[in-house]
């Protein structure tokens, strides 16, 4: 993938963040009493791939659409270097890929490849290497419709990558792939965030989340339980040689 | 980048957006279903057409007379296209629908919103679209068109065009209503109901309270049937044209407010509101504008020539006080033939109706059915509705004399002697087939560029 992403700021490096990019403050989104996410606070490095994990209904979707200005938060912040990020201006920095969409059924896949590589004027070395990246050759010719629910992720996930934008959040950007498919994907986003390319993915199987995130942030209940590296969350949860499993299960 | 910078909006190119729209509403049944149904409905509207018109034209052949009475646009236009309005009323929603509606249903909305163009962009995009689509499916009508001109008949210019731009009007408002629906609703179907329930709706304010007088007949005017008529007698109204453009730019605005999933619907109802105060008042004062235009060929919204130019010095007020019920066939009768075209040809026409428009009591009222003219501090009555009487009773009370007929300028009427039989060969078997070829070149699989599809990865 030699896609051209968007010149970030110098003294962001990866790993090394004085001022972390993006910053979400006490973000709440209630329906009527309940609160699908209650002050959720966590920052987001360049370079960096943070899982967002948690149990059925844990509000990782809502988090994820709040955050991107799809859903009407009723309180927080959003900031990003520092400076306040309003909802309406969000999609120039992030690009949300939702689960569960099939776009534009009756197009066929070269052509919605097509609609996203021109609006965002990409040649076609970069389409090329997109489609490449996620194997989307074969079913180039085929109506989005009829493609398997695999090659409609790789899809999303080729439209995704068409995005220039500095920070991608993906929800389930796994679901639908196989094992090889899976490490295949989980290798192209590796590669991206090298680049320093931020992705905020909300997995719901944790042995993908431990394979591919740099940094965990468990939600539960609409709340974060915890944030930090699986070392930082072994010892918080003083389970040394625990799986992500075994601290997903102590602290929900 | 320290302030965030929309990726690409000043510059995101729009042909691929309206590329995009355009192979999104052809490339789904409902515009083609639509175009199989048009034709036999249009085509069959068209033969009976012209079965009647020649029918008419037989008798009228060798008399002058009753020639000047066959008129294409009433014998052939108005059937044949009415047709077309129907099928625009009954199925064009469910076209216009699927320009917003499927992404809705699909979840491609939540990635079109994300794209670096602005919601009114996409809305707009969304509405040419919409047009092209409504062109396409005019096209069954308009070869109408090529069929009367081939039997050699006659078709005049302003007129017809003048139609066509009231169909195209129609369109637009149905096309623009549809994406509001679409806007405001979950799936396609709610929609569908949604913009049905409207034109249907219409319809039905159309044929129940039309007539009525007080409340009833303003509620009527509302109805979404009013915006061709005066297209079909022939009139390009200023006023029309102006209300139909503001009520299309309102629901594209409206449906630009409710196009981003992100905001609360409060946040909608706050934003939609300034659009409808604006609309409304535009709408006000599209009812002020009186400034029409008599398109048709034989000047049937307007009198005589040397009438009309006379008419047009009287510069003072002229009242009219009507002595009828609104729902009386006389004052039908006396507003087309009198009282619209003297408020056309005037400058300063008044016209009140005496009982108000909450109705009059005929009964034991001896000044039922009078019209009361006042010019100049004088005044008349007559109980006629022919202008054969009213005219020179005005120019009495203007102290002007009735002018002398200009010569020529004649209607000579069209009759014509033609067999429509070839016409349906056309419209149920090739045009019908020509929809069908062109469905299926859309929709064929399109060729891949070799330096896209050749690379390799992982598969």
């Amino acid at each position: 993938m030699t896609a051209d992403l968007p010149v970030l700021p110098a003294e962001s490096t990866i790993g090394v963040t004085h001022i972390p990019p993006l910053h979400v403050i006490d973000l709440t989104k209630r329906y009527g009493e309940e609160r699908a996410i209650d002050r959720v606070t966590f920052s987001a490095g360049s370079g960096e791939v943070l899982g967002i994990i948690g149990p059925n209904g844990a509000g990782k979707t809502t988090l994820l659409e709040a955050l991107v200005g799809l859903l009407p938060a009723d309180s927080g912040e959003v900031r990003w270097h520092g400076e306040p990020l309003p909802s309406p201006q969000r999609r120039s920095v992030l690009f949300y890929l939702p689960d569960g969409v099939r776009p534009y059924r009756d197009e066929s896949t070269s052509h919605v490849v097509s609609f996203f590589s021109a609006v965002y004027q990409r040649s076609k070395a970069q389409i090329a290497d997109t489609i490449a990246s996620v194997g989307l050759h074969p079913v180039l010719q085929k109506r989005v419709g009829a493609l398997s629910k695999g090659y409609n992720r790789r899809l999303l996930l080729a439209l995704a990558l068409l995005a220039p934008h500095p920070i991608l959040l993906m929800d389930e950007p796994f679901d639908g792939f196989d094992l090889r498919q899976t490490r295949e994907v989980a290798d192209l986003l590796r590669i991206q965030a090298a680049r320093g390319r931020t992705f905020i993915l909300a997995v719901h199987q944790l042995i993908d989340a431990e394979r591919v995130c740099d940094r965990l942030l468990l939600l539960a209940g609409g709340r974060v339980r915890s944030v930090g590296t699986l070392a930082e969350l072994r010892a918080q949860t003083s389970l040394p040689s625990g799986s992500l499993e075994d601290i997903f299960l102590a602290l929900t | 980048m320290r302030s965030p910078e929309l990726h690409g909006l000043p510059s995101a190119p729009l042909w691929p957006l309206l590329a995009k729209e355009l192979r999104e509403i052809t490339s789904g049944r409902a515009l083609w279903t639509m175009l199989l149904l048009l034709c036999p409905l249009v085509g069959y509207s068209f033969f009976q057409g012209v079965s009647i018109y020649t029918e008419s034209s037989r008798a009228a052949i060798h008399s002058p007379v009753l020639a000047s009475s066959l008129s294409p646009l009433d014998g052939i236009l108005l059937p044949t296209l009415g047709s077309f309005y129907v099928a625009v009323t009954l199925l064009f929603p469910f076209v216009a629908i699927r320009a917003l509606g499927q992404e809705k249903e699909t979840g491609a909305l939540r990635l079109l919103v994300q794209l670096p163009y602005r919601h009114s962009t996409l809305v707009s995009l969304k509405l040419a679209a919409v047009l092209v689509a409504w062109i396409l499916a005019s096209l069954p009508a308009l070869s109408t068109l090529v069929c009367w001109r081939f039997l050699g008949g006659h078709l005049a210019l302003a007129e017809t065009a003048n139609l066509l731009f009231g169909h195209l009007i129609y369109g637009l408002l149905i096309g623009a209503l549809a994406l509001f629906s679409a806007s405001i609703s979950e799936s396609a179907a709610t929609a569908a109901i949604i913009a049905l329930a409207v034109t249907i709706g219409s319809w039905v304010l159309d044929f129940s309270v039309a007539g009525h007088p007080g409340l009833l007949s303003w509620v009527a005017k509302l109805s979404l049937t009013q915006t061709l008529r005066p297209f079909e007698q022939g009139l390009l109204s200023s006023g029309l044209v102006l209300g139909a453009s503001s009520a299309v730019v309102c629901l594209v605005a409206l449906s630009t407010v409710w196009l981003p999933p992100g905001v609360s619907a409060r946040s909608k109802l706050r934003r939609s509101l300034p659009w409808i105060l604006i609309t409304a008042a535009v709408l006000g004062a599209a009812t002020q504008l009186r400034l029409s235009i008599d398109v048709t060929e034989d000047r049937r919204n307007s009198f005589a020539a040397a009438d009309q130019k006379l008419l047009a010095t009287l510069q003072l007020p002229l009242l009219v006080s009507v002595h009828l019920a609104p729902e009386d066939p006389r004052y039908a009768d006396l507003q087309r033939n009198v009282l619209a075209k003297l408020d056309r040809a005037m400058p300063n026409v008044s016209i009140s109706l005496a009982g108000g428009r909450q109705g009059f009591s005929a009964e034991g009222d001896e000044s039922y059915g009078e019209i009361e003219y006042v010019y100049d501090g004088r005044s008349d009555v007559s109980r006629s509705t022919s202008p054969r009487e009213i005219l020179p009773l005005i120019y009495s009370l203007a102290g002007v004399s009735p002018p002398a007929p200009m010569p020529g300028g004649e209607y000579p009427g069209y009759p014509l002697v033609a067999s429509a039989d070839a016409a349906l060969f056309w419209f149920f078997g090739g045009l019908p087939l020509l929809v069908v070829l062109c469905w299926w070149w859309i929709r064929r699989p399109p060729a891949i560029d070799s330096s896209l599809a050749n690379q390799g990865g992982p598969s």
